[in-house]
């Protein structure tokens, strides 16, 4: 009897315990404005979005708070060429839109970095800890530089009321998925699968590869260091992943033919899977943040709505990855006018609450923990720890990146067999 | 109307006022707005004329280098050299860049951290791509949208113009950018007033791209921001913005907080598809007319007034309800009293009616028509009663009911109180006592009239509501008042009657009020003497008091303040003489001994017959000898007739006997006499009455005390009676005549006042005259009468013999200068009365 009342009050104890630190979790996610509410002064955003809606709201709410204080977001052209131009210049924004790549050693935005302030300052009292762990890039000093608003992935939108009207199940292994794509091609639909493939950037060879070849070098570190090196003898490290795409291109799960009618990779993806007879639409997250606007300006799917959801691309026995990269990140330009005011914001803003917020609106992936709020991408949500990947936490590098893109675009294409990819890795 | 819709028309006219009230706030609010909106709509038109005078302005400084540039054949540097030397504005910068796809070229300004590197590149920028926007020069204005400028990272816009440079000997086309920073635009560019200071601009396309954005403005392309915060399907959406982008006007729209702002919009007329968007949230532009703490006391105000109106109807209603359910119960009352009224009057009058009918039918049968003539009387005196009544509640109903103070004799009120009841005594044979104690004051000055009625109604109450031998006791005495110049009156009746219930008594002085009793129905009354005396009682404020109990009697206490008048009997006193008063009463022994000591008589009491047989013998053999002895008629063992009889007879006694009794003299008036009687004395035992009786027995020693059935002092009186109507002429005439009293007419005050000015001096004895006649009446012609010079005319006794009986009329009657007045029906007793006692005063 005593055993019993002693594990039940442990029991208890454990279960307040968590509830505390859960309410402390939650404490610390309140924002409470640190500086003079009656504030008037200018914060500018800049990056490469031609829209940021998403943000604008953010500014809205942060002036519930701070009503004078003017926040706006500004496009620069030529982002990335243009930014150290406009951070030493005569208006210098407060925030800006920043990459992990930057951070690679690449003279080009040496000029960028010294701007950049380290939000892992403790006395700035950012909340770091609500964003996943392995989106939060850390320099060789272990500075945070720059903080993930969003996170970008790779998947497929599924068509669920085509796969429920053809009787076929959602596939959730490479098997279901070529036998699911079997019988949609026996049912008339001339490419199952479909995506950009008109260039190698955000071409669909690409997001099906991707996945497969990070699941590949994640776990072989001499690998990734040979791959990112472009050692030629990595190239092999690729050939899993390029055969999946071209088996899915030979059982004409995928009609490059098809695919080519789409001519731009965000826009035209999104419209033509609300055409309503393309079962899978393979892309990025990026293009999933299209959808929920673009709904009203297809007539196809205004005239016959369907459900349809995110799902990672089954591409082995117990299902798909889940690739986690940063999306666009924010850095603060420690050089600018109103640095604590600038703070204060970036304070407010990293929380769970409005990068949940924000990635709504956006329809993108939130860095945050809770990554299951988001229906759309609740499925990314689930998949376990040993199928989830941060290529920048791994270490993956762009030029790896971008010879895995060329290959697979390739082959997809039929210009080069696996083979010759795999043998002219480093040099594609 | 149910009040229910009286509340419910109440809070409709209230919600009606206050929704006008809303409704005229709310469409001045609405037309103030829609004045603003045009006002805002022609300040976003001036803006846009301003805008585009500076546009152009700024075009043609760009037009004029091109011009330069082309006509001097200049190189790339030639061109950018002069340029930096006719470029006066600070912030503002030129790029020539060639149009090769390229876009590189030189910029008059370093670029940002160097200070020799001018090369600029438009390559990746964006807005050279298609340059289909710039038109040859002079045509319009070429400006670019707002885009990073490359030399300096500033948001900017840039004029353009396509330039002809010399390269290499070749001519080659370049474009040249005036190039002005947006953050320098926008200071310039703003709302000049003051009232739309929270106002943003921004310049679109015709796609809806921002070519240069405002602050309030999101997403880079209006439309999309639109759509973004409002509801639009596609099809609307595109007749909207075409609607924007080629016409003037102004809508409205949620921005990105949710707040609904006011857009106007006008297109640009030199650039063809530019459009000027203004916007400001509706709060920053309306004035609101809708004054809330207006409607708002509004609002209080008319439910206040709706509460109390409520309030006061509820009020008014309960009190209309409440007289409503009086009147009805006084319509009943009154028509069961009218019921009652009906009965009783016809009751009587049935009896008189057919009584009448049965004596003219056995007119030959002297006793039946003596008998039924005698209950002809009865019924007449219940009728006259009941009118009288009658006539006094109607006074107290329309509270006309007053008092007429006069000089009168409180031995006199008494002595006609106990000669009403008297016959009802002796009918039911009821044990009847009156007491007085103290009464020194005889003569008081107050309103007899209405003094006799209380006590009249209270006595005749007392003796009607007590069954066949029983007892009623009536006890006056006076006290002093705490009221200087008056006496306390005390008039006490206590019965052994049928009593009355509390619940009755609660409401008993209610006209029209009887008990409901079997044995008070089978009693004669109208359910109004009792209010009628409170009414009078309370008008001479005094108090009446009651105690009852069912089945064992009642009292009333009437206790009246009433002033003393100045005429009082003050030389009442005899010598010294011995008194002997006998009576079982010891009350009375005691109040009489009293009243004879006051005199001057030394008294002594016996309280039986036999006890003061034995007093007197007692005194023939001691030698001592009463001056008189006063007997009680009714006592135990031997009655007061028996016991003189005896004095006489046995002690052979002449001492002068009066007898005494609260009864009627008239079925013992005989026998006493023989007896050996020698006067009567009536209970209560005044002072002035005894006075007057012992001194008249000891002066005449043997006349008798009653002159009831003498009349023969009247005969040779001559009375002139004014009556304008014959049965009355004839009735007075006829019962005078019975007195030996003749009478001459006169049928109105004029023929009254005539005759007697024509009269020769003691041809009248007195007049009595009526009030209402024809041509004269009786006040008028009394007034003329005192006027005449004739003293004897002037002076002659005026009694007032009319039906207006109330105490007013008396009054009037006086002061008219007449010396009584008699009410009709006349009692031919008191007119008798009355003569005498004129006669008397005439004498005097």
């Amino acid at each position: 009897m005593k055993k019993v009342t002693c594990a039940i009050l442990g029991v208890v104890s454990m279960a307040l315990l968590v509830s505390c630190n859960k309410g402390n979790e939650k404490v610390d996610e309140i924002f409470k404005p640190s500086l003079d509410l009656e504030t008037k002064c200018q914060i500018r955003v800049v990056g490469d979005y031609s829209n940021f809606e998403a943000l604008e709201n953010e500014f809205d709410r942060f002036n519930q708070y701070y009503p004078n204080v003017d926040l706006s977001y500004e496009k620069v052209d030529d982002y990335t060429n243009n930014l150290a131009t406009v951070l030493e210049g005569n208006n210098k924004p407060n925030i800006f839109f920043s990459y992990a790549a930057w951070t690679a050693g690449d003279a080009k935005y040496s000029t960028i970095i010294p701007h950049m302030e380290d939000l892992s300052d403790v006395s700035l009292k950012m909340n770091l800890k609500c964003i996943r762990s392995g989106l939060i890039n850390h320099d060789e000093n272990n500075k945070v530089l720059m903080v993930p608003v969003f996170s970008r992935t790779y998947g497929t939108l599924v068509n669920n009321n085509l796969f429920k009207k053809e009787g076929i199940n959602i596939p959730t292994t490479w098997n279901e998925l070529l036998e699911a794509c079997a019988s949609l091609t026996e049912k008339g639909y001339k490419s199952p699968m479909m995506g950009y493939s008109l260039k190698d950037s955000s071409c669909l060879m690409n997001t099906i590869a991707y996945p497969s070849f990070v699941a590949t070098l994640a776990p072989n570190p001499e690998a990734l260091k040979k791959a990112n090196d472009l050692d030629p003898s990595a190239g092999e490290y690729m050939r899993d992943a390029l055969n999946k795409v071209k088996q899915l291109v030979d059982n004409k799960a995928i009609n490059i033919e098809e695919c080519d009618k789409i001519t731009d990779n965000y826009t035209k993806v999104i419209l033509r899977f609300y055409e309503g007879d393309v079962p899978m639409m393979i892309c990025a997250g990026d293009t999933v943040s299209g959808t929920k606007k673009r709904e009203k300006e297809s007539e196809a799917f205004i005239n016959n709505p369907f459900e349809y959801s995110y799902l990672p691309i089954p591409l082995n026995d117990k299902g798909g990855y889940f690739i986690d990269s940063p999306s666009i990140q924010f850095s603060v330009n420690k050089y600018c006018e109103n640095l604590d005011m600038t703070n204060e914001f970036m304070r407010f803003l990293i929380r769970t609450e409005e990068l949940n917020n924000m990635a709504t609106l956006k329809r993108l992936v939130t860095p945050t923990n809770e990554l299951s709020f988001d229906p759309v991408y609740a499925s990314f949500g689930k998949i376990p720890a040993d199928r989830t990947f941060s290529p920048e936490a791994l270490g993956i590098k762009d030029p790896l990146v971008k010879q895995l893109r060329i290959a697979s675009y390739k082959v997809g294409r039929g210009d080069l067999t696996v083979d010759e990819a795999v043998a002219q890795y480093g040099s594609l | 109307m149910k009040k229910i819709w009286v509340s419910i028309v109440n809070v409709a006219l209230m919600v009606s006022m206050i929704v006008f009230v809303v409704l005229y706030s709310t469409f001045e609010t609405k037309a103030t707005t829609e004045r603003q909106a045009e006002h805002f709509v022609n300040a976003t038109i001036t803006m846009e004329q301003v805008t585009e005078n500076y546009l152009e302005g700024e075009q043609r400084i760009c037009d004029v280098w091109t011009h330069y540039i082309n006509s001097q054949n200049m190189t790339m540097e030639e061109a950018v050299s002069f340029i930096r030397i006719s470029h006066v504005l600070p912030d503002a910068s030129a790029h020539i860049v060639y149009d090769d796809g390229n876009f590189t070229g030189l910029s008059t300004k370093p670029k940002q951290g160097t200070a020799d590197d001018f090369a600029v590149s438009y390559k990746n920028i964006g807005i050279l791509d298609n340059a289909d926007w710039i038109s040859e020069i002079g045509e319009s204005i070429n400006i670019s949208r707002a885009y990073t400028n490359p030399i300096n990272g500033e948001q900017s816009i840039a004029f353009c113009n396509y330039v002809t440079l010399q390269e290499s000997g070749a001519k080659k086309q370049a474009i040249l950018l005036r190039v002005l920073p947006v953050a320098e635009l926008k200071t310039k560019w703003v709302f000049p007033k003051e009232e739309y200071e929270s106002a943003d601009l921004s310049i679109i396309d015709s796609k809806g791209d921002y070519i240069i954005k405002g602050q309030a403005f999101k997403n880079s392309n209006f439309f999309e921001f639109y759509k973004s915060y409002n509801a639009i399907d596609s099809l609307a959406g595109q007749e909207l913005f075409k609607k924007i982008s080629t016409t003037t006007g102004s809508l409205t729209m949620l921005n990105s907080r949710g707040e609904e702002c006011i857009i106007a919009f006008t297109p640009f007329n030199a650039t063809g598809e530019w459009t000027l968007v203004s916007m400001m949230p509706m709060k920053d532009l309306i004035v609101t007319t809708q004054n809330w703490l207006l409607i708002g006391v509004i609002s209080a105000a008319l439910f206040v007034l709706f509460i109390f109106d409520l309030i006061v109807l509820r009020n008014f209603n309960r009190q209309l309800k409440a007289a409503a359910k009086e009147a009805e119960l006084a319509s009943r009352a009154k028509t069961d009293f009218l019921s009652a009224m009906s009965h009783d009057i016809r009751t009587p009058m049935n009896a008189i009616i057919g009584l009448t009918l049965i004596a003219e039918k056995n007119i030959d049968d002297q006793k039946l028509v003596s008998e039924n003539l005698r209950k002809i009387n009865l019924a007449s005196n219940h009728l006259l009663t009941l009118i009288n009544d009658i006539l006094d509640i109607s006074k107290v109903e329309s509270g006309k009911l007053n008092v007429s103070p006069q000089t009168f004799s409180i031995v006199e009120t008494v002595e006609n109180l106990m000669n009403l009841s008297q016959p009802m005594i002796k009918e039911k044979n009821i044990d009847f006592s009156f007491h007085i104690s103290r009464m020194d004051k005889e003569y008081l000055y107050a309103d007899q009239l209405r003094l006799n009625q209380i006590y009249i109604n209270i006595l005749s109450n007392a003796i009607k509501y007590t069954e066949a031998n029983g007892s009623v006791t009536v006890d006056m005495k006076e006290e002093e008042s705490e009221k200087e110049g008056y006496v306390k009156l005390t008039y006490r009746v206590a019965d052994t009657g049928i009593g009355m219930s509390k619940e009755y008594m609660q409401t008993m002085y209610q006209p029209f009020s009887r008990q409901t009793d079997s044995r008070v129905n089978k009693i004669q009354g109208t359910g109004l003497g009792l209010a009628i005396t409170k009414q009078m009682v309370d008008l001479m404020e005094g108090t009446i008091e009651c105690e009852s109990e069912p089945g064992k009697g009642t009292t009333f206490t009437v206790t009246l303040d009433l002033p003393v008048s100045d005429h009082q009997r003050l030389d009442m006193k005899f010598d010294k003489m011995d008194v002997l008063i006998v009576d079982d009463d010891e009350v009375l022994l005691e109040t009489a001994t009293d009243t004879l000591e006051s005199l001057g008589l030394v008294t002594d009491q016996a309280s039986s017959g036999l006890e003061a047989l034995g007093m007197i013998k007692h005194c023939e053999q001691t030698g001592k000898n009463y001056d008189i002895v006063i007997i009680d008629l009714k006592m135990p063992d031997i009655d007061g007739i028996e016991t003189i009889r005896r004095i006489r007879s046995e002690v052979k006694s002449s001492v002068p006997i009066l007898l005494i009794s609260a009864y009627s003299w008239s079925d013992v008036e005989q026998e006493a006499k023989e007896a050996g009687v020698n006067g009567f004395l009536s209970k209560p035992l005044f002072r002035s009455t005894l006075y007057d009786r012992i001194s008249e027995i000891l002066g005449t020693e043997t006349k008798s005390g009653e002159p009831e059935n003498d009349y023969s002092d009247l005969e040779g009186m001559n009375i002139l009676v004014a009556e304008d109507n014959d049965i009355n002429w004839e009735i007075i005439s006829t019962l005078l005549s019975m007195y030996g009293i003749t009478t001459e007419r006169a049928e109105n005050g004029r023929v009254c006042l005539e005759k007697i000015k024509s009269a020769t001096q003691g041809q009248y004895s007195l007049i009595f005259m009526d009030i209402q006649m024809p041509e004269m009446n009786g006040l008028d012609a009394t007034k003329a009468i005192r006027a005449l010079d004739d003293p004897w005319a002037s002076s002659i006794p005026i009694v007032a013999m009319t039906a207006d009986a109330f105490s007013e009329n008396v009054t009037e009657c006086l002061k008219a200068g007449m010396n009584g007045h008699l009410a009709k029906p006349i009692d031919i007793k008191l007119v008798i009365k009355v003569i005498r006692k004129i006669r008397e005063e005439s004498k005097q």
